[in-house]
């Protein structure tokens, strides 16, 4: 291979899990560096927006930028970043699909303001600097990159696992990426990974969360009545989850054709939610079950909602 | 969303013919039907529109077959009655011009549409809707072929009464071989304990015992008796059954029916064919013309066989056919359909507790049949059970259990009033100075000859019927006292009885459920009874191919109707036997296997256990009857329906929702 390719981490709207996650990897990480030049990484090497500015376009060959698209600088340095790079990786859950900060479009931007800092609250300048600076301003919708600027690759998670960080870059050094749009995980969905038994005749009588039951080692969770994601999900992680035990929440996305994650998983648990018999006395035991399902709307989009949030 | 299977999208550009059926005046007269046809004229993809009056006529068909060729249709939409009715019609026709069947669709404007609105501009609206709808779908409709698949040509019968006998002796007939299940030790089911049949009173064994030989003696014919199906797996033309035989300890080519065995049998319980009227040893024959024709052990009762501590009948068993050592036998099977005859039972008399059903004179009707019977305990006299005396005084009463949704049984048990007017008439015959009273609600007897005979019942035996119910029976000394009301002149009636005979409900047998459960039909029926796929058109068949039913298994009946039940569904299984190769519907679940995960969603939901789950899901296209449950169930969108698929719907939905609110944008749906 000829020169080693150029690549840039980025984060927006982010918690900072996912620029840690590269460790996961482990010893793998000092190969990975030593075949790329990173030439912007905020959180790895002292670079600043104007260094960035000042590169060509398309010099870049991959920038991997995480988190939500959450403030107008997050978009701009989307943008900006766009422009110098070939190809743009979405990197981790809330690049891809909108992320846990999405969820905050449930309300609008002043609710949040008015939750968050109380009445009468005015974001100013930070403390020491002249009174024409100020912070960027939130925009209307915590948005996945997608809808900001065209997005090559996912690299899905929250953060993304390391088979998946694996795949991506097994994919660069052997120069056989596949065309984009592509997302490093399976088309499979994750039950397809997961060792748990599922029985033939299963069906859900209760539905539990996890602090509220120590779930028996071997069987599928869905079955003992937690609310795993896993049908819906793609896979890729290995069944991480529920594999130690917790459902899985959904992070690597929906399967492709699965849509809309809520929707999908809806449909599988009225048809999971059943007791031996049919008749009156059944259909209310369902729906006392159902009704035990408790925030059904961060349970089926935790990290999807930006992406699949219907227009009203 | 991009489609599924991009390389099963049409190449052609759609050329669809819709025909506007007026269907007399069905359609016609509520459906303005020449505007449905120009509207869709005009609709997209549509290329000829026009309107019949009769489009499932001759001329009718003819008119569709010129139409695809002359204008090179691709796909036809035929706006009409509901597609149960002629939707194979169509398809024929269409495929007698060489365009595929499966191109074709009935937009059903007649029972969706004509039927439940009035006439005017908004059912017209309706049908332009439900008409393009269907456009749409056609427009994504793929040409199919009928999956083929051989047969196995057996026949598995499930129980030995009257209905089951007769089936399994005319698909015998006609050359297959049948495998004959009973559970008792003996064929002939409920028929063999009746004493005489209305309205003719011909000897119900002297009838019945022919029949029950020709099965023996029948080369085609497998019988098993003390069996009973355990498991029944598979699909049309191709069941896997597994029957358990239970031992019957006696060798049945070495018993030659001498008797000294229940001689020596210490052992005596109720015999059950005599209803508990009379015992039996634990060693015993049900009745001198059992087929098998030998004696049984009962391993419930006999003390010999673990510990041996009896063995008296083996050791006064001259031909040696007692075998302590007989083993259960399971016996696997392959057949290509299945009749389940499994008959009835009586409700119990327990259930009446203000009928005093504990009282040894509170009988039921089976028992009277046998009191009745010339082989029964008291040799067809009319004798009373608690004393032996003759009853100079019998109470009969009707509907016990029956047509009473609040307590019992909402059903009418069918046969009650026929054999209540018989078991009348043959007392008077035999005590001709005693009283015969029946207590009736109505008298229903629809059958032939069924109203002369209770006419006869009534003038020529003078047997008094009394309208209205009984309210009470009690013993008082010798005599059963019932309290009951004639409902005709409003007077409290209480009679002094010497034997009562409670008409009980008819239910289904016990086992059923389970035999339900195991061929996995939603098969039984709000009753308990087992559902016949249409009440009206398909009343021998279950909604699972291959399987059918006859007799009171299906619901009270009585001999002719079991016997006609029982030929009936001989007919189905043998039209499916000879069949070269079966087809079946294409339009069915399919998994697309690059997407499933296995997770098991589908399988535990399909009506027809046609999914099996390995490392993905796979559908069974022969059980599959195309109902989409595991579709809608799928999380990870791995299963559709050919020729329904979710893009399908979506242009369909935007279709239908199109017409109601044009300004609208279509409703954006995903996924699920």
């Amino acid at each position: 291979m000829s020169a080693k390719p150029k690549i840039a981490v980025y984060w927006t709207g982010s918690c900072g899990g996912c620029d840690v996650s590269f460790l996961e990897v482990g010893e793998a990480i000092v190969e990975i560096l030593s075949r790329v030049e990173v030439v912007f990484w905020p959180a790895l090497v002292d670079v600043k927006r104007s260094d960035l500015e000042a590169m060509p376009p398309g010099s870049i060959d991959y920038a991997l930028i995480n988190g939500v698209i959450r403030t107008e600088e997050n978009r701009e340095m989307a943008e900006i970043l766009r422009e110098k790079s070939k190809y743009i990786v979405a990197y981790g859950a809330c690049a891809h699909l909108g992320g846990v900060p999405s969820l905050a479009d449930l309300w609008g931007k002043e609710e949040i303001f008015r939750a968050v800092f109380g009445e009468g609250f005015r974001p100013g300048p930070p403390p020491g600097v002249d009174g024409e600076a100020r912070l960027p301003d939130l925009s209307e919708k915590a948005v996945p990159l997608e809808e900001v600027v065209r997005v090559d690759y996912a690299v899905p998670g929250c953060p993304p696992p390391a088979p998946l960080i694996s795949r991506f870059f097994t994919a660069l050094f052997s120069g056989e990426m596949p065309d984009p749009p592509y997302v490093f995980a399976n088309v499979k969905a994750l039950c397809e990974e997961c060792p748990r038994e599922r029985h033939d005749d299963r069906r859900i009588e209760r539905i539990v969360r996890p602090h509220e039951i120590v779930p028996d080692p071997n069987k599928c969770l869905l079955e003992q009545g937690l609310i795993c994601m896993g049908p819906v999900t793609r896979g890729g992680c290995n069944a991480l989850c529920p594999v130690a035990g917790m459902p899985c929440t959904g992070c690597l996305g929906p399967t492709p054709e699965a849509g809309d994650p809520g929707a999908a998983m809806l449909s599988a648990l009225a048809s999971l939610v059943r007791f031996e018999d049919e008749g009156e006395e059944y259909f209310a035991r369902e729906d006392e079950v159902l009704e035990r399902l408790a925030d059904p709307l961060g349970t089926f989009y935790m990290y999807a909602f930006g992406k699949f949030r219907r227009r009203s | 969303m991009p489609p599924r299977n991009p390389e099963r999208i049409r190449a052609q550009k759609p050329r669809i013919g819709v025909f506007v059926c007026h269907c007399g005046h069905n359609i016609a007269g509520v459906v303005d039907v020449k505007r449905v046809a120009e509207q869709l004229s005009k609709y997209p993809g549509v290329v000829y529109a026009t309107d019949y009056e009769y489009m499932c006529s001759d001329p009718g068909q003819e008119l569709l077959k010129k139409a695809i060729r002359e204008h090179r249709l691709n796909g036809v939409v035929v706006a009409a009655c509901s597609p149960s009715m002629h939707e194979a019609t169509f398809r024929r026709a269409a495929g007698e011009v060489d365009l595929n069947p499966y191109l074709v669709e009935c937009a059903n404007i007649r029972e969706h549409c004509s039927w439940v609105h009035d006439p005017g501009e908004a059912a017209t609206q309706k049908a332009i809707t439900i008409t393009r709808t269907m456009v749409e779908k056609v427009k994504g409709n793929m040409p199919l072929e009928p999956v083929e698949v051989s047969h196995k040509e057996k026949c598995l019968v499930v129980g030995g009464g009257i209905a089951g006998i007769q089936a399994a002796l005319d698909v015998a007939e006609a050359g297959y071989e049948v495998i004959l299940v009973e559970k008792s030790p003996t064929i002939g089911g409920h028929m063999a304990q009746l004493s005489e049949t209305f309205p003719t009173l011909d000897c119900s064994q002297c009838i019945l015992t022919p029949k029950m030989v020709e099965v023996e003696r029948h080369p085609k014919i497998r019988l098993l008796v003390n069996s009973e199906v355990e498991e029944i797996s598979g699909f049309i033309g191709n069941y896997r059954v597994r029957i358990r035989k239970k031992p019957s300890y006696v060798d049945p080519d070495l018993c030659n029916l001498c008797g000294e065995c229940e001689k020596v049998c210490p052992v005596r319980v109720p015999n059950e064919f005599d209803r508990g009227l009379s015992e039996r040893g634990a060693i015993y024959i049900p009745f001198p013309q059992a087929v098998p024709s030998t004696y049984t052990l009962d391993e419930e009762t006999c003390l010999g066989i673990k510990p041996l501590i009896c063995g008296k009948c083996a050791e006064v068993c001259e031909p040696g056919a007692i075998d302590f050592d007989m083993s259960e036998e399971i016996i696997e099977e392959e057949v290509g359909a299945v009749i389940l005859a499994t008959g009835y039972d009586l409700y119990e008399t327990k259930a009446l507790p203000e009928y005093s059903p504990d009282d040894p004179d509170v009988i039921d009707p089976l028992q009277f049949e046998r009191l009745l019977s010339a082989t029964g305990p008291t040799r067809g006299e009319i004798r009373r059970p608690s004393d032996g005396k003759v009853p100079k005084t019998v109470v009969f009463i009707k509907c016990a259990g029956s047509r009473d949704p609040e307590l019992h049984k909402p059903y009418c048990s069918a046969i009650c009033c026929m054999y209540t007017a018989k078991h009348a008439l043959l007392y008077k015959h035999a005590v001709p100075d005693g009283r015969a009273i029946v207590f009736y609600i109505d008298i229903r007897a629809p059958g032939k000859g069924y109203e002369e005979f209770i006419h006869r019942v009534m003038e020529e035996d003078r047997v008094l019927y009394i309208r209205g119910k009984v309210a009470k029976v009690f013993r008082e000394g010798d005599k059963l006292i019932v309290w009951g009301v004639d409902t005709l002149s409003g007077q409290r009636v209480e009679v002094e009885a010497d034997l009562v005979v409670l008409a009980m409900a008819v239910v289904p047998p016990k086992g059923v459920e389970d035999l339900a459960r195991t061929l996995r039909l939603s098969c039984l029926d709000e009753n308990g009874f087992l559902k016949e796929a249409h009440p009206k058109l398909r009343p021998l068949e279950t909604l699972a191919g291959g399987i059918f039913i006859a007799g009171a298994a299906q619901g009270p009946k009585d001999i002719p109707q079991a016997v006609t039940q029982g030929s009936g569904a001989a007919a189905k299984a043998i039209a499916l036997l000879s069949a070269p190769t079966l087809t079946h519907s294409p339009e069915v679940a399919e998994v697309d296997e690059e997407l499933c995960s296995g997770c098991r969603v589908c399988a535990p939901l399909c009506p027809y256990g046609a999914i099996t789950v390995e490392e993905t899901a796979q559908v069974n296209e022969l059980l599959c009857e195309g109902c989409g449950t595991c579709v809608a169930a799928c999380p990870s969108g791995a299963l559709s329906l050919r020729n329904l698929e979710d893009s399908q719907v979506e242009s369909m939905v935007e279709a239908a929702l199109a017409e109601l609110s044009p300004a609208r944008e279509a409703v954006e749906v995903k996924g699920g």
